[in-house]
C-alpha cells in the first residue's frame, strides 16, 4: 500500500512540473545545445546552404579579431559599474535604514528608475546627454566648465555615459535588497558596539558589512551576470556607436547575428560570453571565504 | 539619533532623489512644451503655456494605442500563464516527492546563468522553422516559461508546513484540488508579486521584440519607441511625449502595487 503510494506521488510530481519543465526544455535547454553544435560550423543564415563543420575556426577568428578585442574593452568598462553600484545602493540602504523620516517615499524614489521601461527611459537621458544644447552641458557651460564632454556621442566618453545610466537604472533595485538585508540586523549587535564605545564609522564597518557580507556578494555575483548580459540599452541608445565605442561582447554577438547573418560566429561569441560569466562567479564564490561572514 | 540630525539627513537625501527622478521630470517638461523652450536654459520646469499636441500626436498620428495593445496582449497572456505554470512547478518541487527532483531543480538554477544571447540564435531558427517568426507567438510561447517563478514561488511554498497538506490528505484531496484550493490561496502575496514582476519583464521587453518582430503593426511599446526615435529624432517634445506613453503603466502599475514589488525583490535577495 505505501509502495502505491509512493508510485502515485512520484507520478503526480512529474505532471506537476511536466508543463514548465516542458517549456524549458523546448526553449531554453534545446535551444542551448543547438548552440553548442552552432559554434562548429559556419553556418550563414543569408547563404543557408553553406552548413559545414569547421572545427575551431571560428575561435581563431575571434582571436584575430579587432572588433572582439573592442568588444572586451567595452565590456570590461561596463562592468566597472557593478563595484560602483553596489557601493552607492550600501550607502543609500544605511542612510535610510536609520536616519531619516519620508522613508517610503524616499524608496520609492530611488526605486522609479528600475520598473520603468529601460528603453524609455534611455531615450530621456539620451536627449539630456544631448551634448550641444542638451541640459547637462547647458548646466556645466553655466558653471564655468568650458569644454563639456560629449557624452554618447563622443567615443571617448560614450561607454562610460553608459555607465552613467546604468547606475542610475540599477541602483534603487540593490538598495531596497541592501534595505531588507539590513533589517535583520539585531539591534543589539549595534547597541553593544555602540556602549563599547564605537562611533557611526566604526559600527558599520565592524558590525554592519560583515552582517550583510552574503548579500554583497549576492547582489556582486547577479549585478555582474546581468551587466555582461545586457545590451537592450546600448542597441537603442547607440546601436554600439559611435563606431564601435559602445559595442559590448553582447552587442557584437547580436550584430553578428542579425547584421551579417552569420549564426556560427555569434554563437562562438555567446558561449565565451557565457565563460566569462562562469568565470566571474566562481571566482567570487571561492573567495567569499576571504570576506563575507554568515 | 537626535531630531535635528534626523531632519537634516532626509533633506539631503530627498534632494538626492530629486536628482534621481530628474530625468521622469524634464521628460514630462518637455513633453508639454514648445519645440522651442525645450533647450532653453536655465530649465523651464513649467512651461508658460502648456501644450498637449505632441501628446495628442504620439497616439493618434503615429498610433501608440496598436504598440499599447500590442504590449498589453503580450503581457497579461505571459503573466498569467507564467504564473500558473510556475506555480504548478513549484508545488510540486516543493512539496511533492519524486525521482530526481533535486537534481531537476538544480538544472532549473543553472540554466539562470545560461546569457540570453546563447539562445537568441537557436530560437531566430526554430521560430523560423515553426513559422511562427514575426508573430506574437515567438514573444509568448517562451514567455509562459519563467525559471526565476518557479525559484521564487518554490520558496514560498517549502514555508508552508507539511500538515496542511498531510491533513487535506488525511481527507481524502489528491494533490491537484490540495493545490488548487489550499496552495493557491494561500500563495496570493507571493503569486501577485510574480504576477507584478513578470507583467513588467514583460512590457520591458525590448530585446526579444527586436529580434523576433518586423513588421510595425506587430512592435510592442519598447521597440515602437525606439523606431519612433530612429524616425522623428530630432522632434524632441515628440520623443518626450512618447517616452512618457511608454513610461505610465508601470509607473502606475508601480504606485499601486509597490508593496508585493518591493516584497517579492527584498525576499529574493535575501534568501538568495
Amino acid at each position: 500500500m505505501k509502495r502505491t503510494w509512493h508510485r502515485k506521488q512520484q507520478l503526480v510530481g512529474y505532471l506537476f512540473i511536466a508543463p514548465n519543465l516542458t517549456g524549458v526544455l523546448v526553449f531554453f535547454i534545446l535551444p542551448a545545445l543547438f548552440s553548442i553544435v552552432l559554434v562548429f560550423t559556419d553556418w550563414n543564415f543569408a547563404n543557408r546552404n553553406s552548413f559545414n563543420f569547421i572545427g575551431l575556426e571560428n575561435f581563431k577568428r575571434m582571436f584575430n579579431d579587432d572588433a572582439f578585442r573592442i568588444s572586451v574593452k567595452n565590456t570590461l568598462i561596463f562592468i566597472l559599474s557593478v563595484p560602483v553600484m553596489v557601493f552607492l545602493a550600501f550607502l543609500l540602504a544605511v542612510a535610510l535604514n536609520n536616519s531619516v523620516y519620508l522613508k517610503k517615499t524616499l524608496r520609492a524614489m530611488y526605486f522609479m528608475p528600475y520598473i520603468t521601461s529601460g528603453v524609455a527611459v534611455a531615450f530621456v537621458w539620451m536627449v539630456l546627454f544631448e551634448p550641444y544644447q542638451g541640459p547637462i552641458n547647458s548646466f556645466l557651460k553655466s558653471v564655468g566648465v568650458e569644454n563639456p564632454p560629449g557624452w554618447l556621442a563622443s567615443p571617448a566618453t560614450a561607454m562610460y555615459s553608459i555607465d552613467i545610466i546604468w547606475i542610475w537604472l540599477m541602483v534603487g533595485y540593490k538598495m531596497v535588497i541592501y534595505l531588507a538585508a539590513l533589517q535583520e540586523i539585531p539591534e543589539e549587535l549595534k547597541e553593544a558596539a555602540r556602549i563599547d564605545g564605537a562611533n557611526v564609522f566604526q559600527v558599520i564597518r565592524y558590525v554592519t558589512i560583515p552582517l550583510v557580507s552574503p548579500t554583497t556578494l549576492l547582489l556582486m555575483i547577479t549585478s555582474f551576470i546581468g551587466t555582461i548580459k545586457h545590451f537592450g540599452i546600448i542597441q537603442a541608445l547607440t546601436e554600439g556607436g559611435p563606431g564601435q565605442a559602445t559595442m559590448v561582447m553582447a552587442q557584437l554577438i547580436y550584430r553578428a547575428a542579425f547584421r551579417y547573418y552569420e549564426m556560427g560566429y555569434a554563437a562562438t561569441i555567446s558561449w565565451v560570453l557565457f565563460m566569462a560569466v562562469l568565470l566571474i562567479t566562481l571566482l567570487q564564490w571561492y573567495t567569499q571565504k576571504k570576506w563575507v561572514y554568515y | 539619533m537626535p531630531a535635528i540630525k534626523k531632519i537634516a539627513f532626509t533633506l539631503v537625501l530627498f534632494l538626492l532623489g530629486i536628482l534621481m527622478i530628474l530625468p521622469f521630470l524634464w521628460m514630462i517638461s518637455t513633453s508639454i512644451k514648445t519645440p522651442l523652450e525645450v533647450f532653453a536654459f536655465p530649465v523651464q520646469w513649467i512651461p508658460d503655456k502648456i501644450v498637449l499636441e505632441h501628446h495628442i500626436k504620439v497616439w493618434t498620428e503615429h498610433r501608440f494605442y496598436i504598440f499599447y495593445w500590442n504590449s498589453i496582449k503580450i503581457a497579461l497572456i505571459n503573466m498569467v500563464g507564467a504564473t500558473f505554470l510556475s506555480a504548478l512547478a513549484a508545488y510540486g518541487f516543493a512539496k511533492l516527492r519524486f525521482r530526481g527532483r533535486d537534481t531537476l531543480f538544480l538544472l532549473y538554477l543553472s540554466c539562470m546563468m545560461i546569457p540570453p544571447q546563447i539562445i537568441f540564435v537557436p530560437k531566430f531558427i526554430m521560430f523560423h522553422w515553426l513559422g511562427i517568426y514575426n508573430t506574437h507567438w515567438a514573444l509568448i510561447l517562451p514567455g509562459l516559461f519563467t525559471i526565476f517563478g518557479v525559484f521564487l514561488l518554490r520558496q514560498f511554498f517549502m514555508t508552508v508546513p507539511d500538515e496542511y497538506v498531510e491533513a487535506a490528505q488525511l481527507e481524502g484531496a489528491g494533490h491537484f484540488r490540495i493545490f488548487l484550493r489550499i496552495m493557491l490561496p494561500l500563495a496570493k502575496p507571493a503569486l501577485a508579486t510574480l504576477a507584478i514582476l513578470d507583467f513588467s519583464w514583460n512590457w520591458n521587453d525590448y530585446e526579444n521584440a527586436l529580434v523576433f518582430l518586423i513588421s510595425k503593426d506587430l512592435y510592442t511599446v519598447p521597440l515602437g519607441l525606439q523606431n519612433f526615435i530612429l524616425e522623428n529624432s530630432i522632434d524632441y517634445n515628440g520623443m518626450m511625449a512618447a517616452a512618457s506613453a511608454g513610461i505610465l503603466p508601470m509607473l502606475i502599475i508601480f504606485l499601486i502595487g509597490q508593496k508585493f514589488i518591493i516584497q517579492g525583490v527584498s525576499s529574493s535577495g535575501i534568501k538568495g
